[in-house]
């Protein structure tokens, strides 16, 4: 290989006073400014910085791959102690054996119309002419296994459609490192995957580049993701590199403000305390004894898909498996799972959007499901949704005032002038300015438009928020400045809360209880410190040990981190369902799917490790129907 | 990802904020370019002689004057005339004018059928997306039936053994063509359907009619209204075609398809009998064209590909 | 097993769409004013003659009965015969029918399947051209967005779709016929015969295809597997070759499919301008002579073709792009 003969001493990678830009007619708008740095061979550097801050497109200069209207202004990048910004795209081309790229959006990254394996074998034939197609597809296979794509050999012949986002990037960083190669960019590679798939993406990368002698220059918006990657961060801002440390060194002690900033608002699971807590959440913590206002019982829903290869066969999936809670006047009840757990079809049943298969959801105690007419326009009016697009959940080309109007005349309000107090009174407790009220939404940011979202579900004075997702599409500053505004809006309405979220640092910070699904079934239910410091499911020290933080972890990914994907909704395994994933299976598990187990007073988890030898005994005594625990046995 | 990157989904969003008040986007877009300011020039050329042309020459496109029969257009023949510029047929009618008040005729059928296959088409295309299930089956059916005969063979069929009258012709063009539309229609309202903001409507209590006329209807149509501008120029052909074919408006009204009917059986010695109201027709239709393609390349782009 | 789980579920719909035809079809020529029988006859023929013989035919039943016993009749095969066509020779005039004629009137699968492989002869020649030169223009149009071949292929499509099949045919024969000599244009005596009527249909054909290879080849190269195919070493060729024009293909395939009853609207007239003696003419003559079981077995027949068609077109498309279900 070549690698051998370098040096060991000189750098892979020398970029020297790079300064990149977009060139129009308008002239030259400069985005990166004389950015310079070095990568040694097999090391693995950090580049973090918040959206917007260049780094997409440093990335793609390292590699020579700019396209129009970007251009390079000035400065060198140097692969190998050679300049490879003015390249003939021939050379380059040839160059791209020894200098890998994986981006950010993995399921556009192959021709969806041919097999993943015969794309990966076409590059791997095209960049190092003269190997023979079947040596290329052993290669190929193999490598696909050492990313642990389970059955590689026929998974080799599957298209790009039938992987999952997870294991589709674990395909194209076979595809980067196939060849070889001396630098791999890993360009935001686990941001579109959750958290422990990406946790293991990062793992499988850093084992891969680590057999291979490749260096690592992994861009990440998170500072905590990089962590885990890289040994030194160089920290970006507006286009500059304003500070580079070693990784522990820059996290215990940053110095540029920027990198102040940037540690300060990663959210703390753990060593917060009780400071982050709501007042309001504390005061609850006990309180089992306020009314139910939200009761499912038993609820499933299943969807049925055509089936790919029969004449009328039709695929059940069961998207949500007997899930059963309470939700009490006053909770911040926090739903959270990874994509594909139900939780956005739990949102669905919740808001009557869609009638469940089997079982009930009651409000007050009345079956929503039974409700026509005037009794569902009443429901409409104590159960509101926000949700999660700032952008496609307003009406477009429609003015503020009249799309907050809209939800009043639909409940027959008609009195103009009453119509418009209502809404500027709205207005102002979510903190819109009332000469927003003739303005469409053009041009507002994703927290002003989430502010509108909220004042559309508030004006009809409901008693339950459901909150889809509703934060996860705005950065941190605004996420903290809405999640103050939801904490006073909840005392002066009298609000009940529904989080629907993949983020457990958010849930963690604003929900008293929450119910962690997955795979369609609730797997543990617990108050907000049970469910953090003490978790009675394996799957749940999973997502906590996956979470990219910045603190001391109190469960290790070593101990907790999960291997795979979740299995098909439709081909569900017998016995517990979490069992393909779990690292303490063992035969019981095989056989027998677990109930929800009492866990103390109010905390239950579905696990056979759950021993229930604590009866609860408050949970009688507390008079109230509760979740059954009996009844959580799943079919 | 516990800190989410706002900018690719802001960014997305940000265009397909921009996609939606696509009227005026795409008008301004298309309006710069060529083939538009082409069209549009040559379509008011071509509208403004047949507005006016016939009643200022004060020539009578029915009035026969045998002295002055198969005159040949200015300048391509013997004996020409400035006082028929395109010629005259073989009883002396003057080609210019029976070809202005062919194409009065054509236009006008052309923009109503398009208007009946609109109102058919975008109101099952709207029932069948919204409601999909057995509704949504049953229309699509009729829709895949209707699509699978020539619309030309329904038409002729309908009009060979009825009277074509207008309305009659108006209603067989409209009736042949909403397929298209209905196709159009239920796949963008299946997408809307099930966006975010109609979600939230739902939540808030409204009906689905209310959903329908007030939210889908008014965001829905006007790109849909682009295509049709094309689907004149189709309507104006199949038009002539019926007239050619005898079953168009009927004589002595001129229309292109008669004229080139009665032409072609004196293709031999007068060529332009049936020549020359073509070329008027393929100008206004090339007029229509470009309108009608820059409109919707210009709708492309902005969707980014196809809409 | 799934392709013929995918073919018996396409056929099956493909049944219902043709058994639709035929009700429409049947329904809209008993609905409409005008009397076949009162032609056929002859405007002579007194009242009571045309009274038994609409009678004997039984056209004096109620729609679903006669709708019933002739859809009994296509299901063993049987179209009907022609009211006014005899089974030899030439059409007869509405004028010479008398009862004498009337058993030797011909089948109408006959009429049809005589005339059907011209057509198809014509469609052929008709698909190669109009192929070969949308490709070129469309691919190089959809390869280069805002320069000079996208808007060769702009202007193109845009003055073939102005241009009137009938006119255009007229012209045409002409030019090529009349005035050159280099191909003959009226009726059929060889294959030279074909070759105009395919120009001109190709002419029709051409804009769509051309249009939707701009877009579809354009869209295509800005997806996102095109320029990472770059970062990953793929040459342009080959990215342009093996897998832009792959994709492509598809949307093409489609409006194949959708376009075959255009194409076929586009024959009849063609064939009608050309005397070609096809299904086309087939087809004008029978409306134009109220023959209504052949225009409804024309009908049948073109729908189930179209039903064929998009079967075939769906397979190839399924087996190009695998996400599409089948």
């Amino acid at each position: 290989m070549t690698a051998a003969v370098i040096s060991p001493t000189l750098p892979v990678l020398d970029v020297r006073g790079l300064t990149v830009g977009v060139r129009q007619q308008a002239g030259f708008r400069p985005i990166l400014h004389d950015i310079s740095f070095t990568l040694m061979p097999r090391e693995i550097v950090g580049i973090v910085g918040a959206s917007g801050a260049g780094k997409t497109v440093l990335s793609k200069a390292v590699v020579n791959w700019l396209e129009a209207p970007l251009a390079i202004d000035g400065g060198e990048v140097r692969f190998e102690g050679a300049d490879i910004l003015g390249l003939a795209a021939g050379d380059m081309r040839r160059l791209r054996r020894r200098v890998a790229y994986v981006g950010a959006n993995p399921m556009g990254a192959l021709d969806p119309t041919l097999p993943v394996g015969r794309q990966i074998v076409e590059k791997l034939m095209a960049v190092v002419p003269g190997s023979s197609r079947r040596e290329s597809e052993r290669r190929a296979i193999e490598l696909l296994e050492a990313v642990r794509i389970p059955s590689a050999k026929s998974r080799f012949h599957d298209y790009p459609s039938q992987f999952s986002g997870g294991m589709m990037q674990r395909a194209l960083i076979v595809d980067a490192l196939i060849t070889n190669p001396a630098l791999l960019v890993a360009d935001n590679v686990t941001q579109p995957l959750d958290v422990t798939v990406g946790a293991q993406v990062i793992r499988l990368m850093k084992e891969l580049a680590r057999d291979f002698d490749t260096a690592v220059l992994f861009v990440s918006s998170s500072l905590p993701v990089a962590r885990e990657a890289a040994s030194r961060i160089l920290v970006m801002g507006e286009g500059r590199i304003v500070e580079e440390q070693a990784t522990e060194a820059l996290i215990a002690n940053p110095r540029h403000a920027y990198t102040v900033n940037l540690v300060e608002q990663t959210p703390k699971i753990w060593s917060g305390g009780a400071a982050t807590q709501p007042q309001a959440t504390q005061s609850l913590e006990t309180g089992s004894d306020r009314e139910v206002v939200i009761s499912l019982r038993d609820v499933s829903q299943i969807y049925r898909v055509k089936k790919r290869d029969s004449f009328a066969g039709v695929n059940e999936v069961r998207a949500v498996r007997d899930v059963t809670f309470d939700i009490r006047r006053g909770d911040s009840f926090g739903i959270v799972g990874e994509s594909g757990c139900g939780k956005s079809t739990l949102m669905r049943l919740l808001s009557r959007l869609e009638l469940p298969e089997s079982g009930e959801l009651l409000c007050h105690g009345g079956d929503i499901g039974k409700l026509r007419g005037k009794g569902l326009l009443d429901f409409r009016k104590r159960l509101q949704l926000v949700l999660q697009d700032p952008f496609g959940s307003l009406p477009p080309r429609t003015a503020v005032g009249r799309m907050l109007e809209e939800p009043l005349r639909a409940h027959g309000w008609r009195d103009r002038k009453v119509i418009r107090e209502r809404v500027l009174k709205v207005m102002g407790d979510v903190g819109l300015a009332p000469e927003l009220y003739e303005e469409l939404p053009l041009g507002l940011s994703a927290g002003q438009r989430q502010r509108i979202n909220v004042a559309r579900a508030l004006v009809l004075d409901p008693e339950i928020l459901i909150m889809d997702e509703t934060l996860s599409a705005l950065d941190q500053t605004e996420q903290f400045k809405l999640l103050d505004l939801f904490q006073k809006l909840q005392r002066e309405y009298d609000l009940t809360y529904i989080f629907i979220s993949h983020d457990l640092a958010m849930v963690r910070k604003v929900c008293n209880r929450v119910a962690v699904m997955y795979l369609g079934a609730v797997v543990e239910l617990a108050e907000n410190e049970r469910l953090f410091f003490d978790p009675g499911h394996p799957y749940t020290k999973a997502l906590l040990s996956a979470m990219p933080v910045l603190e001391t972890r109190r469960y290790q990914p070593e101990d907790c981190l999960l291997d795979g994907e979740p299995p098909s909704p439709i081909d569900l395994p017998t016995g517990c369902c979490f069992k393909t994933r779990c690292p303490l299976a063992f035969d019981k598990c095989d056989t027998i799917s677990p109930s929800l187990m009492a866990r103390g007073n109010r905390n239950f988890a579905a696990c056979h490790l759950v021993t229930s030898q604590a009866a609860p005994p408050n949970s009688q005594s507390g008079g109230q129907p509760g979740p059954r625990e009996t009844e959580y046995q799943s079919a | 990802m516990s800190v989410v990157s706002s900018t690719p989904l802001a960014a997305a969003a940000e265009l397909k904020l921009l996609a939606r008040s696509i009227p005026r986007r795409v008008f301004d877009r298309a309006s710069g370019t060529l083939g538009f300011r082409i069209g549009v020039s040559l379509f008011l050329i071509l509208a403004l002689a047949a507005i006016f042309y016939p009643e200022i020459s004060g020539i009578d496109p029915t009035k026969m004057d045998i002295r002055a029969r198969l005159l040949p257009p200015v300048f391509l023949g013997p004996n020409w005339s400035w006082a028929h510029p395109l010629g005259t047929d073989q009883i002396g009618r003057d080609m210019l004018v029976r070809s202005l008040v062919g194409l009065r005729y054509s236009f006008l059928i052309g923009v109503a059928s398009v208007a009946v296959t609109l109102a058919i088409g975008c109101a099952l295309g709207t029932v069948a997306g919204y409601y999909g299930g057995r509704t949504d089956t049953v229309i699509m059916r009729i829709t895949d039936a209707q699509l699978s005969i020539p619309m030309i063979i329904l038409a002729i069929s309908v009009l060979g053994v009825s009277r074509p009258t207008i309305p009659a012709i108006i209603l067989v063009l409209g009736l042949s063509n909403w397929p298209v539309y209905a196709r159009i229609m239920r796949s963008v309202v299946m997408t809307e359907r099930r966006s975010e903001y109609v979600r939230a409507a739902q939540v808030g209590g409204s009906t689905d009619l209310r959903i329908i006329l007030m939210l889908l209807v008014p965001l829905l149509l006007p790109p849909i209204l682009f295509t049709s501008v094309l689907d004149v120029a189709r309507m104006m052909i199949f038009e002539s075609i019926l007239g050619f074919l005898g079953l168009g408006v009927q004589p002595p009204t001129p229309t292109f398809g008669n004229i080139i009917a009665d032409g072609r059986k004196y293709l031999l010695n007068a060529w332009w009998i049936a020549t020359m109201p073509g070329v008027f027709l393929g100008l206004t239709l090339t007029s229509i064209n470009l309108v009608g393609a820059s409109l919707e390349r210009a709708r492309n782009s902005i969707h980014g590909g196809e809409a | 097993m799934f392709v013929l789980a995918f073919l018996a579920r396409r056929l099956v719909q493909g049944l219902v769409i043709v058994f639709l035809v035929s009700l429409l079809i049947f329904t809209l020529l008993r609905v409409v004013p005008g009397d076949p029988v009162r032609l056929m006859a002859g405007g002579m023929a007194p009242e009571a003659l045309i009274e038994q013989i609409a009678t004997s035919m039984g056209l004096r039943d109620p729609i679903l009965v006669q709708f019933g016993r002739y859809m009994g009749n296509v299901v063993q095969g049987d179209l009907g015969q022609s009211f006014v066509r005899p089974a030899n020779g030439a059409a007869t005039g509405g004028s010479s029918f008398n009862d004498a004629t009337r058993g030797e009137r011909a089948k109408v699968a006959d009429l049809i399947f005589e005339t059907l492989p011209m057509t198809l002869q014509l469609a052929a020649v008709t698909l190669v051209i109009a192929l070969v030169f949308s490709t070129i223009i469309g691919v190089a149009g959809g390869l280069a967005p805002g320069r000079w071949p996208d808007k060769v292929a702009f202007y193109v499509s845009s003055i073939f779709i102005s241009l009137p099949n009938f006119w255009l045919g007229i012209v045409l024969a002409l030019l090529f016929s009349v005035h050159l000599g280099w191909l003959p244009a009226i009726g059929y005596n060889g294959f030279a015969y074909t070759i105009l009527p395919a120009i001109v249909l190709a002419v029709e054909l051409s804009p769509v295809l051309i249009r939707t290879l701009v877009s579809s080849v354009s869209s295509q190269m800005g997806q996102s597997y095109v320029s990472v195919g770059k970062v990953r070493g793929l040459g342009h060729a080959r990215i342009v070759a093996n897998h832009a024009l792959r994709n492509a293909s598809v949307p093409l395939l489609n409006l194949l499919g959708v376009q075959f009853s255009s194409l076929l609207g586009g024959v009849i007239i063609v064939e009608f301008i050309f005397d070609y003696p096809g299904l086309g003419l087939l087809t004008i003559n029978a409306v134009l002579q109220r023959d209504f079981p052949l225009i409804q077995g024309i009908a049948i027949v073109t729908s189930a073709i179209f039903v064929v068609i998009n079967i075939v077109v769906d397979l190839v498309a399924t087996t190009i792009d695998p996400r599409l279900e089948y």
